[in-house]
Order: C-alpha cells, then structure tokens, then sequence
C-alpha cells in the first residue's frame, strides 16, 4: 500500500480560517485512492520533527498575535527547512505561513517579525488598520502545463512584495497586493498563497497536482491518479466562477 | 428644543409605521441618530440598565431576563426582536420614552453586539453588563476576536457597574481584571456535564493566557473552548464563583443552582450557560427563586432558536447557527439525540452571513449519529455539501440543491425527524418554506 506522510505544522495556532481543511481534503483523495496517509502535527512544545522524512509539509494562517509568537519558535527549524525544501519536498503554504516563509513581516506599528528568509520576498502591512484585502478570489494557474483556475478567499493586510514567480494571474480579487494582478509564490515544489476557501476544498485538481508531485517524488516513478466522483466539486466550481466573475464585471 | 423636536417626529413616524403594520426595526433610531449622535444623553432613565453581550446566545439570554423580570410583574422595556446596534437600541428607547425622554420602566434589558459596547455606552447609563462568551465569528466582516476584545476591554477600564463573567472562556473572564478598582465582578460558571471532553472537540479561541501567552492547561472542555482552564505560569483562571450550575441534566432539561433544581424548554450545555447567567443577572435584583423556576420553566422562543415544531407530523427542530461554534452546539444536540434523523444544512454568503464561507471547516462533523440523510441549501448548498462528505459521510446520502423551496420539499419525502441548521440571512427563509408546509 502507498502512503503519504504529511507534517502538518501548528495546527493548533494556524487555523483560523478553516485551513485544517486542506489537510481533510488531502486525506479524503488519498484515502478514496486506497493510498495511506499519515499525518503529523507539530506545535510549539512538541519534539522538533525532521522536516527531509516528510513528503508534504502544511501550515495555514492565524491570528496576528499568536502568529508572532510561533515565528520565533519556527525559526529555531530554519536549516532544516531549507534542507527539505532544496530536496524537493512539497511545501503548502496558506497567508500567515506564505508571510513566515519569506523575509520579514512589518506589522501596522512598523514592527519587523523576522521571517525565515527562505525566500526573497517580504510582506508589510498597511498602515490604516481597516485596509485589508478581503474577499472572493479567481485566478488562472497552469499547473502541469494545464491551465486552470483556482478558487478562495483572501483576507490579509500584508502586501507581499518582490515576487519572483507567481502562483497565478488574478481574474477577480486582489492578490498579493491591492489590485494585483499577480497572487501567491510558485516553485516546483512550493505553493505559497493567501488563498483560504479552504483552498483544496474547491480545487481538486490543484489538490491532485500536489498528491501527483509527492507520489512521483517518494516512489520515483510516474503516477496516474485514479479519478475520483468529484460532482458537488465540479458543481461548486462552476457555480462559484460564474458568480464571482459575473459580480466584478 | 432640538431633541424634543426629534422625538415627536420619530413618534410620528413610528405611530404611521404602525399603521402601515410595519415593525421599523433600526429605521427610527438610524433617523434619529443621524441627525443628533448625542440624542442618548437626553434620556431620563431612572430604573436599572442591563445589558447582554457575546459571540452566541445574545437573544436568548436577553430575553430571558426580560421575561424572568417580567413574571415578577415588572415592567420591561428590551429589545426582544434583537435590533442590537445602537440605533437598534434607540429606536426601541424613541418608541418607550416621553415627549421629554422619560422611560417608565423598571428595568431597561438590552442584548447589544460586541462592538458597540463602547459607543452605545459613552452617553447611555449602565448598571450590569453580562458577557457570555467570545467565538470567531464572520472574520471577513468583524476581524479577529482579539481585537473585539480588547475594545471592550478598553471600556470596562473606566466602568465600575456589575460585570457578569462566564468563568469558563478565558477570553470572557479575562476582563474582570481591566479595572482593578471594580469589585462588582460576578462570575458564572457550569459544573462538568456528561459530554464534556478531555481534548477539544471543536475550534476555539483561548490558547493562550491573555496575560503571559503561556499555554493554557485544561481539565476539560464543555464545548469550544469553554470549560475548566488555568494558566500553568501565572494562575489565571481560578475564579471565586458566584452562581455554578449543578447536577446538568439534558434528558431531563434541568440542573440546580444553590441547591434549587430549575427546568427548562432548552437541552444543551450552552443554553445552560445562558440561563446560569440570566440566574446570576436576577439574583442582583432580588428577584425570588420560586418565581425565578416557574418562569425558567415557562421561557421559550419562537424564532429559529431551538425551536421545535411538527411538520407533516414529523417533528422538525430548527436552529440558527452563524458561525462555528453556533453550528457544533446543533450537532452536538443532534447527536445527542438517539433517534434516526435528517439534517437540512442551509448556508447563504450575503453581506450579513460574511462572504467567507470557510467557517465551515470548522463545524465537526465527525461521527454523525443515526443521520440517514442530508439535505443542504443556500446560496453555497455546494460548499456544504462538499464539507459533509469530506469529513467521510457518504456522499450519496447528501443532496444538495441551490433552490430552498426544493431543498424543503426533498427534506419532507421522507417521514423521519428533521433538524434544521440555517445561518443569519437563511433562517427566516428556511423557517417560512417549512411552515408553509404545515
């Protein structure tokens, strides 16, 4: 039997906005597949995991306040992230976690957070604290070659700047920016994006995408993905497209 | 002159509302507010001014106190129709009051939203406040909790009136300490029930100590994050309490307070919450314990808060839930529940509802006991029902229809027990469908 081992991490602090969700909608196509998927977690506290004997690692978004205080825990892992990450293993970063990952965060009082400097980009948040980027999110992403498009929900005051390689195209929303037309970061191996919905729950391609990558990655070979009934999925899709690109236009 | 002025128009206005059968809801008091945001200070109120604040339960509770006082034959004035904002609360006042802004009452109840506290109450007088509870709730539209309770924080700073705290949510009773000079704090509490767990059961907000962001240590959890906490490094959370609810006993909708055994028309824990704090609320006004369990006994509403009824003779219970933990109070009394049942699930993203949905993910739907079949509607019937069946119930049991007039007559095809679980702007809809169908 195949199996996926997925380091799911904070759960307990990065979870405001349904992003445990992800992880469900993992473990529901993996599971429909007949393929094992375990899952750990790791929170302030625990043994520190190694991030190389993992094929996914997860982290969502929290609250501002708890969010600082997990950063200086976070960074403790730098290397090892760094490690996983040039071995190619499969990094799903949501909003808060996107933000971490990168230079640093400067809060609303014009306080620096550290990040994890992994990568080049940084974030910073406006000055008025009712400005924030909320609400429905299209964009087009080409993944494999294919394009699609991905659905969520954006709520952030940060702006990520210096942005290499976008995740997508914006069609409806802000993105990384207010008025963007560029959202999230993309590598081979990293999807870092402000996109909440949760972001699998209504794209099960991306999700596919992602359990394809990890599959290949740990078993060296080419995967084909048995399809799933994805009805309500597609049915959603359809509906939700309609109705937010119809609404901005 | 210029307030005077105001309140004849607005007594106008309303008597030609009443004409036209119109309720008015906010309409009175946005008028009124509008043209004079210091009208509040020209009220003459000499009763006692309560008020009920929280993420859930805010109608409930409120009304509640309103009828306890009343069966004690006192005269009321409240806003039962749950018209929260201030100009909610002003209209209801423009409508009780004088030419000259004189409220006959003996007591003024109101439930007021989380983030108005502090404006309603700069030029409004305020005797006891109650605070029940604070969950994540509609984020896109109300930010985090944190910040919601730091603003009320920043009011009580100043307020030295009776502050009514549920003892379990340390995010609640973290206020009794931001104004060291108040001893007027009154903590409530609710002994562990028979559902209580030892792990949290579903998504919550106190994590960590609000004072030192330690790690908060639980006994156990009621629901949400409500239960037995302290904090491990400074101590917070052993409370002296001032009314507890014992002996919980849901099959029998009772539990005992100082000894007394009360019963109720309500069987969950987070009901028992509220009326151990409308318990706690009266005791401060001397109102007599005999009335106190006759009243409890009689209370009731009939507006989609656990209300039961009996469509096409099967037995339909409804609640509204806007956010998650509202969501997971109904299923816990579903699966509380043993009988073989259905479930409509009615999820709408209007402007009121917040637009994001994601919430969702929150609810547990684990482990759904004796519920053959799922029926989901509103704007996000899809959502939902993509929700459903990730958490690994079988998606051929799920049916999910856009329209509501269809989702209800799917509901009705079968003759088993329903439960009704709809959000802000879907609950009256849903509950008219049903009862057109009686």
């Amino acid at each position: 039997m195949q199996e996926l081992k997925i380091l799911y991490l904070y759960p307990d602090i990065l979870e405001l906005y349904g992003d445990f969700g992800n992880i469900q909608v993992l473990k529901y196509r993996l599971e429909k597949r007949g393929i094992n998927a375990i899952i750990d977690s790791y929170s302030i506290g625990d043994e520190s995991p190694d991030f190389c004997s993992y094929d996914l690692i997860f982290a969502g978004g929290g609250a501002d306040q708890e969010q600082s205080i997990l950063a200086k825990d976070l960074i403790k892992y730098k290397e090892n992230i760094q490690e996983a990450i040039n071995n190619g293993i499969f990094f799903l970063l949501i909003c808060g976690a996107y933000q971490l990952f990168g230079k640093y965060y400067k809060d609303v009082n014009g306080d620096i957070i550290p990040g994890l400097e992994i990568f080049d980009y940084y974030t910073e948040a406006i000055n008025d604290r009712k400005k924030r980027c909320i609400g429905n999110i299209v964009i087009d992403v080409t993944l494999d070659n294919i394009k699609t498009k991905v659905i969520g929900f954006e709520n952030h005051g940060g702006q990520t700047f210096n942005i290499t390689n976008p995740f997508g195209q914006v069609i409806v929303g802000n993105g990384n920016k207010f008025g963007d037309t560029e959202e999230g970061f993309f590598l081979e191996n990293v999807i870092a994006t402000y996109l909440h919905g949760p972001l699998l729950s209504k794209n099960p391609d991306l999700t596919d995408f992602i359990i394809k990558y990890c599959l290949e990655k740990k078993y060296n070979q080419n995967i084909n993905l048995e399809p799933l009934d994805d009805t309500f999925e597609n049915l959603c899709r359809k509906q939700l497209i309609d109705k937010f690109c119809s609404s901005n236009k | 002159m210029k307030n005077f002025l105001i309140i004849l128009i607005m007594k106008i206005l309303n008597f030609i509302l009443k004409i036209l059968g119109k309720k008015g809801g906010n309409f009175l008091g946005k008028l009124a507010y509008d043209w004079n945001d210091e009208i509040f200070k020209y009220f003459k109120i000499s009763c006692p001014v309560i008020a009920v604040t929280a993420t859930n339960g805010k109608t409930m509770t409120n009304n509640a106190i309103g009828f306890l006082f009343k069966e004690a034959g006192k005269k009321v004035i409240s806003n039962i129709e749950g018209n929260n904002m201030e100009t909610g609360i002003l209209s209801t006042l423009l409508k009780n009051c004088s030419l000259t802004g004189k409220i006959n009452a003996d007591f003024l109840v109101f439930e007021v939203d989380e983030g108005y506290i502090p404006i309603l109450f700069k030029d409004l007088r305020l005797d006891t406040l109650v605070i029940l509870n604070f969950f994540r709730d509609q984020l896109d539209r109300n930010g985090e909790v944190e910040s919601l309770i730091l603003k009320i924080n920043e009011f009580l700073k100043t307020y030295n009136g009776n502050l009514v705290l549920n003892s379990d949510d340390p995010n609640v009773s973290r206020l009794a300490k931001a104004n060291p000079e108040n001893k007027n704090i009154y903590y409530f509490s609710v002994d562990k029930y028979k559902f209580a767990t030892k792990e949290i059961k579903e998504a919550g907000e106190g994590k960590f100590c609000p004072f030192c962001n330690s790690k908060l240590d639980y006994d156990y959890y009621q629901y949400s994050h409500i239960g037995k906490f302290k904090c491990p490094n400074c101590k917070y959370g052993n409370n002296s309490i001032f009314k507890i609810a014992k002996n919980v006993n849901l099959e029998n909708k009772s539990f005992e307070v100082d000894g007394i055994n009360y019963k109720t028309k309500f069987n969950s824990i987070y009901n028992i919450y509220n009326f151990t704090a409308v318990i706690s609320v009266v005791s401060l006004y001397d109102i007599d314990t005999n009335i106190i369990q006759k009243a409890l006994e009689k209370f009731q509403l009939n507006n989609g808060r656990m209300e039961e009824l009996i469509i096409k003779d099967c037995k339909t219970i409804i609640n509204l839930a806007k956010n998650p933990t509202g969501s997971n109070v109904s299923l816990r009394i579903l699966n509380e529940d043993n009988d073989e049942k259905e479930l409509l699930f009615v999820l709408n993203d209007n402007l009121a509802d917040g637009k994001d949905v994601s919430w969702i993910w929150d609810i547990n739907f684990d482990e759904l006991k004796n519920v053959s079949r799922i029926v989901t509607s509103g704007s996000r019937a899809y959502d939902i029902a993509i929700r459903i069946k990730t958490s690994g119930y079988d998606d051929n049991k799920i049916f999910p229809h856009l329209n509501l007039d269809e989702a209800v007559k799917d509901l009705y095809s079968t003759n088993s027990k329903k439960y009704v679980i709809a959000n802000y702007t879907a609950l009256q809809p849903t509950r008219k469908e049903i009862l057109s169908l009686k």
